[in-house]
């Protein structure tokens, strides 16, 4: 988008519940454009606070979020346009059938209506999903309501594509084809945080991967950057170390 | 600018699409029920009761009960529009969509709003034939219906935003709402109570919309209707404020 802006800046995010937890304590990230950057960690690590609050589902304490140099809460309007979200839980409108699913995404992000039809067309071929386009969600399998939700977050072509567990629960075969189309979206410039807690997965797929733990980064780098500072095999390895040590395990 | 703002208008249609598709449970059962409140209390107690204010007993009750409807029917829809949503976390598309909190408060106050209207005017049609009643300012029956559809749907949002557990949503329609409308001198006038009860009378929002139609649509009122426009005007604006600061704060949105 813009050379040099980062996709994602985030500086010193705090945020606390009200029973006291601290779930971010001061996490200061950055990912470059067009980077697919994992996020790992244990349950209750903080992953999924964080992308809420880069996507506005929970409000920081305190810290600044950017995306592509947009201030997240100031400009909200033009930071949210750029940001695509596929949620771990399945939170499709059972009111809707799949088109309508697309269509009113679509709507929600300002996309005009012939355009958004033309999106809706493409992406329910590309999931395979177009003789169910007049079915409600609803009555769709699991696997299908997953490239939904997958479809969905791609409606109105974002510059940073969230994916929080995209494969939790589908299917092996599933889970390549997601892996493929996700690989072809980087490929083609579109800057991608995952979270997962299949780390082979996470290996297969990020170029860089930041370990959070605690609601810290316990540690970020590329692949081989992470496997040789604490000469790993694999990221596996790295997470066992990262976590086991923070964990006192 | 809120209002031409396409994410907002996809919200606002969503919300008509919602109630519309499934228009066998949501508009046909109160038309229904307002049907059998004209039977029952038109008439069959009409039978006795004869008159008030010299109109005829089910002619008097009409424009009550079909207020009585748009207030239930406009609350109940946003309030469980924004629970169900909720419950079922798809409200966190609309909640990550770049639309602000004012504008989601707004589509699911509007969508009620829509919905009460058409069911107050359905009962309206429906009654209409058995009574003959034409309606003597139908402007200002239009704005006090309108007002009073988008209060109590603001109302229906906040409480939908802000309930944690199904039994807050029906408390709201069966504890509060419900009672109230009973209470509002649909099916008398307040002239008819003790003091203390007439006073009391005063207090409830749903009286004012309640014999401002009336008014409107007999030119029969216990009150002067045109203050009761202004006070109507000032719940809408107070229950506004109460659904936009619930959608942004409320628990289980934004956390």
């Amino acid at each position: 988008m813009t050379n040099g802006t980062p996709a994602l800046k985030l500086e010193k995010l705090k945020k606390s519940y009200s029973t006291g937890v601290l779930a971010l304590d001061s996490v200061s990230l950055e990912v470059g454009a067009g980077r697919f950057f994992g996020l790992l960690g244990p349950n209750g690590a903080g992953k999924t606070t964080l992308i809420n609050s880069i996507v506005s589902l929970a409000r920081p304490d305190s810290g600044n979020v950017e995306i592509f140099g947009r201030d997240a809460y100031r400009e909200f309007r033009e930071a949210r346009r750029m940001i695509g979200v596929s949620p771990q839980e399945i939170n499709l409108d059972k009111f809707l059938t799949v088109e309508e699913t697309m269509l009113y995404h679509a709507g929600y992000y300002g996309v005009p209506k012939e355009k958004a039809r033309k999106r809706t067309g493409e992406l329910l071929e590309r999931f395979a999903l177009t003789d169910k386009r007049k079915q409600r969600v609803n009555t769709l399998s699991g696997g299908m309501k997953r490239r939904v939700l997958f479809a969905r977050a791609l409606m109105h072509d974002p510059k940073v594509l969230f994916l929080d567990e995209p494969t939790a629960g589908v299917d092996v075969e599933l889970r390549y084809k997601l892996w493929g189309y996700i690989r072809e979206l980087n490929h083609a410039g579109l800057t991608i945080l995952l979270t997962t807690h299949y780390l082979e997965e996470a290996e297969a797929l990020c170029e860089e991967i930041a370990l959070i733990n605690g609601g810290r980064i316990a540690a970020q780098g590329t692949n081989a950057e992470l496997k040789e500072r604490y000469g790993a095999a694999s990221i596996e390895e790295v997470y066992l170390k990262v976590v086991g040590r923070d964990t006192g395990g | 600018m809120i209002l031409a703002d396409r994410p907002f208008r996809t919200l606002l249609s969503r919300e008509i699409l919602r109630f519309t598709r499934v228009w066998v449970q949501s508009l046909i059962p109160p038309l229904l029920t307002s049907v059998l409140y004209l039977v029952v209390f038109g008439v069959a107690l009409g039978a006795r009761i004869k008159q008030i204010e010299g109109i005829p007993y089910l002619e008097y009750i009409l424009p009550g009960v079909a207020l009585m409807n748009l207030v239930t029917g406009s609350q109940m829809n946003s309030s469980w529009s924004v629970f169900d949503a909720k419950r079922e976390r798809y409200i966190d598309e609309v909640l990550i969509a770049p639309m602000s909190d004012l504008q989601i408060a707004l589509a699911y106050s509007l969508g009620g709003t829509l919905r009460g209207v058409l069911m107050g005017a359905g009962v309206l049609l429906v009654g209409a034939p058995f009574v003959g009643i034409g309606v003597a300012h139908p402007g200002l029956l239009l704005l006090i219906g309108a007002l009073s559809a988008f209060t109590f749907s603001a109302l229906g949002t906040m409480a939908g935003a802000m309930a944690t557990r199904i039994e807050h949503i029906s408390f709201l329609t069966s504890v509060i709402i419900q009672p109230l409308a009973f209470l509002g001198g649909v099916f008398y006038s307040v002239e008819m109570l003790p003091v203390a009860l007439r006073i009391a009378t005063l207090f409830n929002p749903i009286f004012h919309t309640v014999d401002a139609a009336r008014y409107a649509t007999l030119e029969v009122s216990d009150l002067n209707p045109y203050p009761t426009i202004a006070v109507v005007f000032l719940l809408a604006v107070l229950a506004f404020c109460g659904a936009w600061w619930a959608i942004s704060r409320g628990p289980n949105l934004r956390y």
